[in-house]
């Protein structure tokens, strides 16, 4: 139980740390807890589109959101769906957090990104590099969920397939 | 978009190896439960937790209604969008005087505007429409507390209610405005849709974040949900009143589809039906949204209110209410 | 959008096959169901099925229409309104 509320925790993290690099105003709602995910059809199609491309066998599989899904595959690396790579930075970046995360466990391991629309794959090592921009980001993640404000709603191309969309632009 | 069910006939609602039924004496009816929202109880159905279990699976709201039509409470399955901070914001803005007066300003300003838009086209209600705007213009700068405002708008209901036999068939006269109980027609129909609007409001309320219970034009300390109450305000002219001009003008309802008893005048079942599946079409229309660039449906509109209502109360964006521009 | 839904299943599944159909979809007549879903909806409801019927002996067809309006139903003899959101 304890492993749950913990793991669960860190998925929460995880989220902020993808959000942080698609919008800082959804990361901001999240950490708020003002999410639109349950009502939005959207969402409901992504999670299903993800169980036909991998079925439930030989991992344990972790819901994030619409956009991200993490498994655990039986060999202990972690592995992420995403239908595209536009999103690229924002997956590397959450998967990176995790291989972080488990470094300080004093667990090493592999991250996979998974594209099957695109039939790529891109593997992740936790680099200085990337461990150091992990720890910026979980400063900036701070900075922005403790302001008693959201930041302003800006339109970009993504907002208009978001579950937050009618509630920014409404 | 998920739908709402509507159960006017007396019946059992069965839940039966995951599959949920509505069984009446003449049919036993499978519910595809996966695209309800909310059902709404008119006869006497009879359920059991099994059923209520099931249904709380799904996150669907159950509306009851009394023998007359009128609103008697509802079935909220545990709530999973909850947001602390949101209900601690909400009720700052109940417990600041001014923050209060100004949102309950804004549902009175929504419903008057929405009142006028009803008569502006009406010829025959054209003195009605201009004591409205004087009441209102002449009204709205001198309000100092809430007890002004309500004192303000009941003022302008009555005379919008009074416009009514301008326009409507003869049968439907409106001396006055009786809530408890409606004893004519007029007065039962705009009962009857005042409690449909507001079970469908709280209904888009459950699914935010919003707490249904902390209002600011009514007081909270009212038994229902009263934010449900301060919404409807904007939609009761909007889309109840306008359900019933159609209704009367096109003779859909006539005096056949009342019944009365000792007080009370209301719908019966058939006027039930006619009346629902009017007011339901009308909740599916959509119109152009200009800033989402979106059709969107009036019910469509009631959550963009809510919206609203959490981006002012999080500091993101002041409250502006709906003025229908079409 | 607008599905209409028609089956053929081993007698051991069908049982298994209606009551995920009956979640989704309002029943028509034997085997078959018809009813307006959203495409989210309708994945989770192939996904569900796909999880219970048998590939090389059972089929299951979807026609999908974008609205309802195009598909233009006639019926001859009784219609029922298994569809009507007020019962």
């Amino acid at each position: 139980m304890e492993d749950i509320q913990e793991f669960s925790e860190v998925k929460f993290q995880g989220i902020k740390i993808n959000y942080l690099y698609i919008c800082k105003r959804k990361l901001w709602l999240f950490s708020k807890n003002i999410t639109f995910e349950s009502t939005s059809d959207k969402v409901l199609l992504g999670k299903v589109l993800h169980e036909y491309s991998y079925p439930k066998e030989n991992t344990k599989e972790v819901l994030i959101d619409n956009l991200v899904m993490i498994d655990i595959l039986s060999d202990g690396s972690i592995r992420e769906v995403k239908y595209s790579s536009k999103m690229k930075e924002a997956d590397i970046m959450q998967v990176v957090y995790y291989l972080y995360y488990l470094k300080q466990k004093g667990i090493q391991k592999q991250g996979i990104i998974n594209y099957p629309k695109e039939k790529r794959k891109e593997v992740l090592e936790l680099t200085p590099e990337y461990k150091e921009k992990v720890k910026q980001a979980l400063k900036e993640i701070e900075e922005i969920t403790t302001k008693p404000i959201p930041p302003p709603a800006q339109k970009q191309k993504i907002c208009k397939s978001c579950a937050y969309f009618e509630f920014c632009w409404g | 978009m998920q739908k709402s069910l509507y159960l006017t006939s007396n019946g059992r609602l069965r839940r039966h190896e995951n599959t949920l039924y509505f069984e009446t004496e003449v049919e036993k009816r499978s519910i595809d439960i996966e695209n309800v929202e909310q059902i709404h109880i008119f006869g006497e159905v009879d359920l059991n937790t099994k059923a209520l279990n099931y249904i709380s699976q799904y996150g669907i709201v159950l509306h009851f209604y009394n023998y007359y039509g009128f609103y008697a409470g509802s079935f909220l399955p545990r709530k999973k969008n909850v947001s602390g901070d949101v209900v601690v914001r909400q009720a700052l803005h109940y417990l600041d005087r001014e923050k209060r007066l100004f949102l309950a300003y804004c549902f009175v300003e929504s419903a008057v505007y929405h009142m006028m838009r009803n008569l502006r086209e009406r010829k025959e209600a054209e003195a009605f429409l201009i004591a409205i705007e004087d009441e209102w213009g002449k009204g709205r700068f001198n309000i100092s507390n809430i007890a002004e405002l309500m004192g303000l708008e009941g003022r302008i209901r009555n005379i919008y209610y009074q416009s009514f036999n301008q326009f409507l068939p003869e049968d439907f006269a409106m001396e006055k405005r009786e809530k408890r109980p409606p004893t004519n027609p007029i007065n039962a129909l705009i009962s009857f849709g005042n409690s449909l609007i507001y079970s469908h409001t709280l209904s888009q309320i459950y699914q935010t974040q919003l707490d249904p219970t902390i209002s600011f034009l009514h007081e909270p300390s009212e038994k229902r949900f009263s934010l449900s109450l301060d919404i409807s305000e904007i939609f009761k002219p909007l889309i109840v009143d306008t359900v019933i001009f159609k209704l009367l003008n096109n003779r859909q309802i006539s005096l056949e589809h009342f019944d009365e008893d000792l007080n009370y005048c209301y719908l019966n079942q058939e006027g039930k039906k006619i009346f629902i599946k009017e007011f339901q079409s009308k909740l599916e229309t959509t119109v152009r949204h200009r800033q989402l660039n979106r059709n969107v449906s009036y019910k469509g509109f009631i959550r963009l209110e809510c919206y609203k209502l959490i981006k002012h109360f999080i500091g993101d964006q002041v409250y502006s209410p709906l003025k229908a521009w079409w | 959008m607008f599905v209409i839904v028609t089956y053929d299943i081993n007698e051991k599944r069908v049982n298994k096959v209606r009551k995920i159909l009956k979640k989704y979809f309002t029943w028509v007549q034997n085997s078959v169901f018809e009813g307006e879903i959203t495409l989210g909806k309708l994945e989770k409801c192939k996904r569900e099925l796909l999880s219970v019927i048998e590939k090389d002996e059972d089929s299951v067809y979807f026609y999908e229409m974008e609205y309802k309006l195009v598909c233009n139903k006639k019926v001859l003899g009784q219609e029922k309104n298994y569809d009507s959101i007020i019962i």
